[in-house]
């Protein structure tokens, strides 16, 4: 006897099954679909930084008149960077391409106006759909009929290519970064455990200072000015410091951040500080995509392609370059030359030697290296002074502790090179016939001249009463955040890391009081600002005064 | 009194080249023509070979001298410059060496000879093409004396200029000029020449 099964358990049954079978046509349509999405993301992103097709071919743009641009060449990336904000050079406007600005319409109305779109953005226009802007990138016409500029070029992408470009400048800048919140913007100052320690506490005075003084402008919530809508508060956020002191060893640096980083989200790392070694802070921020902006290093990593790091300068490396500028053009006699540099093998001054054996020895010269180690003192080597001759040169890549044990009369008549970075500047400790003879190298402007430029941040110091212990820490901190505060405010609510390197490459050459730097400029690939130096030469009195020997040097030697 | 006038008259222009770009800003690019005396500026440079020339005797080597600004990390009207005089070389064909490309950059101190070469290869620049770097106080010297100065690198505007041989009035374009005009506008005088 087969078992009654009652109607509607049968009816049950069917409904169950048809019930699986949808889910599963459902997760069928759904699922791949959701992994398409994912790759033609990833495909518009290749399209939108590298100028690769889907295929791997390489895109191709057309300009009537001009012809083609291809690759790299024709990334998109090229003129709306990064960000997609886009950007200005002279009158030449490239407007944003984030979804947030493309799929709303703009309005010449100031008062309708949101300033959410970068500073490129264009007023007057219709929101793009899928299919106009398709049409744009393909025709050069906007959503309202009227051609796009001249220097957009034209791309001929098929259907497929053009949803993945689409799909990815929807996402892109698109969701809120890391260390932003409702009322406030988070960064770190990262500390090496080899810093001075005068100087760290110098740095974070300064930090401090200027965290506290930018958040008694903090209104939360601020109406519109009445009547004058373009002048809105734009200090809606609070800015906070987080303190990243690292511990032990190197090797274990980039671990304690990335851990830092988890517990403690950042927007970007702001000055910074560090003996010997900044390349696990440097690798970290280009890893973690966070901006590192003006650490206190003679020593900066050299690798420009690195977009997230920007520095001062090149450092003692810069000064190696100096030397080798002048030693090339003035010395010539190079088959008879040789350089003597002198150095501690654990301080920076051996990197310095190796960039100065760099630029030398191609052309000729020999190149004699001096490594002090721990134990010996300056002293026990001075023999090699001696034998210097007078074709030779003497190069001194040594802090003032290491100088000040320099035999007091000057046994050669070697030219003597001692870098200004590492040795004091123009109070490097040499006195008598070492004053005379010192070439010092110095990629900083001269004392009299900075004097008026160092008036505003040691002005601001006393009036914060802050005690100046470290000079040139203290001014380049206060430097840096001045730039991070400017910028900062004139990305208004675009808060996005990516626009923040970008707004400091374009505005920095546009600063005029760099405290004791001549110039400082940045563009797109270029993350040393200062980019030159003098050589000088001591007062004989002994007073901390010093005179240039010829001009402004910047070091063109390959 | 004269340069004044000048300026003032550059000045209309670029409105009205403003205004031109304003209404057609389209798929043909808006390129405002002036004739122009400038004084070529008593002025060395650093050639990209490293070599330092007087600029004066650089330009008056008898050719047909078209001339740019730019520099070789910008990423926005550079290329298509520096695009627009390689197809202009390779529209000349074997008139290429005849005619003296010059391109002089607005960032002195990171476009060192070295960065110019590279920069040159870039672009296929032939023999005829010469980049051109110096002192920051030189080349601004440059700048003003040609009148394409903008104070920051970031105020840089798309300005190509072109003399026919020394003595003759400068003809310069405000905007993206084609390849094609510059090789029509050369074109008489190189064959002239020969």
């Amino acid at each position: 006897m087969s078992p009654v099964i009652p109607a509607h358990a049968g009816r049950l049954r069917y409904s169950l099954q048809a019930l699986i079978v949808s889910v599963w046509v459902i997760l069928i349509l759904i699922a791949p679909a959701g992994a398409r999405n994912a790759a033609d993301e990833s495909a518009g992103e290749r399209l939108y930084r590298e100028g690769m097709l889907p295929s791997s071919r390489p895109l191709r743009g057309y300009r009537a008149g001009a012809g083609s641009i291809e690759g790299s060449d024709a990334a998109c990336v090229h003129c709306h960077r990064p960000s997609g904000f886009g950007s200005t050079e002279g009158r030449s406007v490239i407007p944003p391409v984030t979804a947030k600005y493309l799929f709303h319409a703009r309005t010449r109305q100031k008062d309708k106006e949101d300033t959410q779109h970068g500073s490129a953005a264009v007023p007057d226009r219709s929101a793009y759909t899928d299919a106009t802007l398709a049409r744009a990138i393909r025709e050069g016409v906007g959503p309202d009929g009227r051609p796009l500029d001249y220097l957009m070029p034209r791309y001929k992408l098929d259907d497929a290519t053009m949803a993945s470009l689409i799909a990815y400048l929807k996402s892109l800048s698109g969701r809120r970064q890391p260390g932003v919140t409702d009322d406030t913007m988070h960064f770190a100052t990262i500390i090496a455990p080899d810093s001075d320690p005068v100087k760290k506490q110098a740095m974070l005075d300064v930090l401090d200072h200027y965290f506290a003084a930018k958040n008694t402008l903090y209104r939360p919530r601020v109406p519109l000015l009445r009547g004058s809508e373009r002048v809105r508060p734009r200090i809606l956020r609070k800015w906070q410091l987080h303190v990243w002191q690292l511990e032990g060893n190197p090797e274990t640096w980039k671990a304690q951040l990335h851990k830092r980083l988890l517990t403690e989200p950042v927007f970007a790392v702001i000055s910074g500080i560090a003996g010997r070694n900044w390349e696990p802070v440097h690798e970290f921020c280009q890893e973690e995509s966070i901006p590192c902006l003006l650490p206190n290093v003679e020593l900066p990593v050299v690798k420009e392609s690195d977009f997230y790091n920007v520095y001062f300068s090149r450092g003692v490396l810069l000064e190696a370059d100096l030397i080798a500028q002048k030693v090339r053009e003035q010395v010539g006699k190079s088959e008879r030359a040789r350089i003597i540099q002198v150095y501690r093998a654990d301080d920076i001054g051996a990197e310095a030697s190796r960039e100065l054996c760099i630029k030398v020895e191609p052309v000729g010269f020999r190149v004699l290296n001096h490594a002090l180690g721990s134990g010996d003192s300056i002293q026990s080597q001075a023999d090699f002074l001696k034998g210097a001759g007078q074709d030779d040169v003497v190069v001194f890549w040594l802090r003032p502790k290491d100088l000040k044990g320099l035999p007091p009369d000057v046994p050669t008549r070697a030219t003597l090179y001692f870098s200004g970075v590492m040795g004091g500047l123009e109070n490097v400790p040499l006195s008598g016939g070492w004053r005379v003879a010192a070439q010092i190298t110095y990629p900083l402007e001269l004392p009299e001249r900075r004097a008026v430029l160092l008036n505003y941040p040691l002005g601001w110091f006393r009036w914060q009463r802050i005690n100046l212990v470290a000079e040139r820490t203290q001014v380049d901190t206060y430097v840096a955040c001045s730039i991070l505060s400017e910028n900062l405010d004139s990305m208004h609510d675009d808060l996005v890391r990516d626009y923040l390197l970008e707004r400091t490459e374009d505005m920095l050459s546009s600063r005029l009081i760099n405290g004791f730097y001549t110039r400082l400029g940045l563009a797109a690939g270029q993350r040393f600002a200062s980019k030159g130096g003098y050589i000088v030469r001591l007062s004989e009195s002994g007073r901390a005064k010093v005179t240039a020997e010829g001009d402004w040097i910047v070091p063109s030697l390959q | 009194m004269k340069s004044r006038l000048r300026y003032v008259s550059e000045f209309l222009m670029l409105v009205a080249a403003g205004v031109m770009a304003g209404s057609v800003r389209g798929s043909e690019p808006a390129v405002i023509r002036s004739n122009v005396q400038y004084a070529v500026p008593q002025i060395t440079l650093v050639r990209q070979d490293g070599k330092s020339v007087f600029l004066p005797k650089e330009l008056d080597d008898g050719r047909p001298v078209v001339m740019n600004f730019v520099f070789t990390t910008c990423g926005t009207i550079c290329p298509l410059l520096s695009q627009t005089f390689e197809r202009l070389q390779s529209k000349l064909g074997a008139d290429r060496d005849r005619v003296h490309i010059v391109s002089i950059t607005i960032d002195p101190e990171e476009d060192t000879p070295q960065r110019l070469t590279e920069y040159a290869k870039r672009y296929n620049a032939g023999p005829g093409w010469q980049h051109y770097t110096g002192t920051l106080k030189a080349i601004v010297a440059t700048e003003r004396a040609f009148n394409v100065y903008r104070g920051d690198k970031m105020s840089h505007t798309p300005v190509t200029l072109l003399r026919l041989a020394p003595g003759r009035p400068w003809v310069r374009f405000d905007g993206f000029v084609t390849a094609d005009e510059l090789a029509r506008e050369i074109r008489s005088e190189v064959a002239a020449a020969k």
